[in-house]
């Protein structure tokens, strides 16, 4: 095909269009239009009932003034910071452990992707019977002599316990990537390393880890970018209560949106939130092409 | 590490040591198995426990004595959990033929035509990772409402038609077609399309399957668009289904539970099926 000089038979200078063209119209309708009506609305003030009214800066003005915004920023940080050794690290030993030749181990690795690919709402509702006050957890703790606890009701615990489900939903996709990661290192180096007289742990560390480092860069990307955008499950369990507890830059969006119709303000905030985004993805990107040359 | 001057050979663990290692090793798989399904299991009690039986209670009574149907037949018959089954599986049943056809005509041109502006194409579909959903639901909610489809089925399927994983998965298993494969045909007189069709196609099948599965799974459980863009409880899927359920419902937790079980029953069973697929494709498929 390419380096084909000419016309090939049956081709015309029109035939990849025709293919893209259905691909093409949903791109325009469902993503560009949108992404161009989100940055219009940034810079606008509208309610749905009363039309568009350009207002420059406003609501970015606005946005600095609002210290909900700023509530909201450090609960998607603090999310992103118990998050990652959730995602990043925990996974890695779940993947070592399904890597094991042992019979039936791709059972394990079916029961432990389980949570992946169910609804965010069936796991919700399967977790309040776990954190109830009459809950598992707390029946647990009452063995070690700790008072039960409203985890989602109480202003310390709720947004820990929203980022543990969430780590909890999202564990087995993590594994099964560093699964991918952990089959394609050498294994001659890690025998070499056994023969060295290296033990488990020294063989992770100086073999494993280091070999490992695309697929790290890859789970550090998807962990921090879904902490991040944090939305759903703090929907589902806690409305970003209590006090404010949960309020991710997510949740702030769609409450200031469809909750206040407060549409103009809420695409400000959601600007902001594709910003820190792209800033996240890039600087992972610069670390690790930097590592890498 | 330091190397050392001389090999030893690695000692051979004798066998009994090796058979306690191996049933360690088991009884730690089986006590992270609890953990990733215990959730699921305490539902599935909460579901099937007769009306005699606290659902909650110290210490956790998780047995159900004798286990009951009473919940589920109360979530089919007082709460219309069919009709979200059967929402979701219309929702399913357009969306991912519809999207298999649109990803694979898109990505087709992309891995096997040369043409002017095929690599901004491409970086064009790539783009759609980068957009982050919670920032569309306003502008999309607008879109819809100006095309007069708020409140339609249109409207949950549309923005699931195209996705960047689709095209780039496919146009990777376009572009490794052999090519005397594909001359052979166009020797023969196929037209571009018949040789999409009838030759590349096929060949793709697999990746299809898993774009499929993949997509079955992702609408199945879709919930915060159909949340935004739908207002008649007869048009809701199953997951969005549930979430109001159990604002309405709230204080039922048994209905509730039973509920969230039959919700839980196809995406589960299609997953046994073709598990091993999936988790094959999953790691794969984010290495890229």
């Amino acid at each position: 095909m390419p380096g084909l000089k000419g016309r090939v038979v049956g081709q015309h200078w029109y035939t990849p269009y025709v293919f893209m063209l259905p691909g093409l119209l949903f791109y325009a309708a469902m993503f560009a239009w949108p992404a161009v009506i989100a940055i219009q609305l940034a810079f606008s003030d509208y309610d749905i009932v009363h039309p568009v009214r350009f207002s420059g800066l406003d609501n970015f003005v606005r946005l600095a003034e609002d210290p909900r915004v700023w509530i909201a920023l450090r609960n998607s940080l603090l999310f992103v910071l118990m998050f990652l050794p959730l995602t990043v690290v925990a996974p890695l030993f779940l993947a070592m452990l399904v890597n094991l030749r042992l019979r039936a181990i791709q059972a394990f690795r079916m029961l432990y992707y389980l949570p992946v690919i169910t609804s965010m709402v069936a796991v919700a509702v399967a977790w309040r019977y776990v954190f109830n006050r009459e809950g598992v957890v707390n029946w647990l703790l009452g063995l070690f002599g700790a008072g039960p606890t409203d985890f989602l009701l109480d202003r310390h615990w709720a947004l820990p316990t929203v980022v543990l489900l969430e780590a909890w939903k999202n564990a087995g996709l993590f594994m099964m990537i560093y699964l991918a990661g952990l089959q394609a290192v050498p294994s001659e180096q890690l025998e070499a390393a056994t023969i060295d007289g290296a033990n488990a742990w020294q063989r992770l560390l100086h073999v494993t880890v280091p070999s490992l480092r695309p697929t790290f860069a890859v789970t550090l990307v998807l962990s921090m970018l879904e902490a991040m955008r944090a939305f759903e499950s703090v929907y589902v369990l806690t409305r970003g209560g209590p006090l404010d507890s949960t309020l991710t830059l997510g949740y702030y969006i769609w409450s200031k949106a469809f909750e206040d119709y407060d549409m103009g303000y809420a695409s400000a905030v959601g600007l902001l939130l594709w910003a820190i985004m792209i800033v996240l993805a890039g600087f992972n990107l610069l670390v690790t092409r930097r590592r890498d040359g | 590490m330091a190397r050392r001057l001389y090999r030893t050979p690695p000692r051979r663990t004798p066998v009994s040591t090796r058979t306690v290692r191996r049933i360690g090793l088991y009884v730690l798989l089986v006590a992270v198995a609890a953990l990733f399904i215990g959730p699921f299991l305490i539902l599935l009690s909460a579901a099937t426990k007769p009306a005699s039986q606290d659902v909650f209670g110290f210490p956790p009574d998780l047995i159900p004595r004798p286990p009951v149907a009473d919940w589920f037949r109360e979530a089919w018959t007082t709460i219309p959990y069919a009709r979200f089954l059967v929402n979701s599986v219309i929702y399913v049943g357009i969306t991912v033929p519809v999207y298999l056809v649109v990803s694979a005509l898109t990505a087709y041109p992309l891995a096997r035509i040369a043409f002017r502006g095929r690599g901004v194409f491409f970086m064009l579909f790539l783009s759609i990772m980068f957009l982050p959903g919670e920032l569309m639901l306003i502008p999309r909610f607008l879109v819809m409402s100006e095309l007069g489809l708020t409140d339609t089925f249109a409207s949950v399927i549309l923005p699931a038609i195209l996705s960047s994983l689709g095209i780039f998965l496919l146009r990777q298993a376009f572009s490794q077609i052999p090519d005397e494969i594909v001359e052979a045909a166009r020797v023969d007189g196929a037209n571009e399309f018949a040789i999409f069709w009838r030759i590349c196609v096929p060949i793709v099948a697999p990746t299809l399957a898993v774009l499929a599965i993949l997509g079955f799974v992702s609408v199945w459980n879709s919930f915060i668009w159909p949340l935004v863009v739908l207002t008649s409880q007869s048009k809701f899927p199953i997951a969005l289904g549930i979430a109001y359920l159990s604002g309405v419902a709230g204080t039922d937790v048994r209905g509730l539970a039973a509920g969230t079980v039959i919700s839980l029953i196809p995406v589960v069973v299609v997953f046994l099926l073709l598990q091993k697929r999936i988790l094959n494709s999953m790691g794969g498929a984010v290495k890229g």
